[in-house]
């Protein structure tokens, strides 16, 4: 992301990127990585 | 919505408030919201997984009156999960403050959060902490902290010599 958006983004009310970073970790929670499948052992 | 009831927002307000109780109860003396959100307050959000609050104990012993803390959390709804409290399922962490921490507890910035009065370390603070501390996820905060901020760079040099600390190189 470019510098000057993050600063943006830095300047906004401490609310809003509180309500932000919920969402991030409910993004976080919902998508979590999960372990690859495992593939079939080579004949 | 019941205390212990988890929620998507982060109840961000419902710890300040328990802080403050904490305070009113004579339990601890100050407090500070400190860590990933006291940075968030200066910088653009990013996902953290617990709340930071640093506290100045009433009960000068050496338990800092961590147990009279959670035994009164608790009686509010809160839940215990090892080092951490849950309020609607959201990690906080009572840390007792001594020597920098405790400094940035005593000069934290005063704000009012959806109409809780808090206080939030001071930018400078956050930065003379990570140093302190030196992991890299705090070598990152500093970059990001010195980058966002606009903090004060001759009030952290003063906080830096205070405590023999000094920035990693970045």
């Amino acid at each position: 992301m470019k510098l000057e958006m993050r600063q943006k983004l830095a300047r906004e009310p401490f609310a809003e990127k509180i309500r932000k970073v919920g969402q991030l970790i409910w993004l976080a929670k919902t998508f979590r990585r999960r372990p690859a499948k495992p593939q079939p052992a080579a004949k | 919505m019941a205390i212990n009831e988890p929620s998507a927002n982060l109840p961000l307000a419902d710890v300040l408030r328990a802080a403050n109780r904490l305070v009113a109860a004579k339990l601890i003396e100050d407090w500070a919201l400190g860590g990933a959100l006291a940075a968030i307050y200066y910088v653009e959000p990013f996902t953290t997984y617990d709340a930071d609050i640093f506290f100045i104990p009433a009960d000068k012993g050496l338990t800092a009156g961590i147990p009279a803390i959670y035994t009164h959390l608790q009686s509010q709804g809160w839940q215990v999960e090892r080092e951490h409290l849950l309020v609607r399922g959201f990690p906080v962490q009572f840390l007792a403050a001594h020597g920098l921490t405790e400094e940035a507890v005593r000069e934290a910035e005063h704000i009012d959060y959806e109409g809780v009065p808090a206080k939030v370390f001071r930018a400078e603070h956050i930065v003379a902490i990570a140093a302190s501390v030196g992991r890299a996820k705090d070598k990152a905060r500093i970059e990001q902290m010195l980058q966002q901020s606009g903090l004060d760079k001759t009030q952290l040099e003063k906080i830096l010599q205070r405590h023999k600390l000094k920035l990693p190189t970045i």
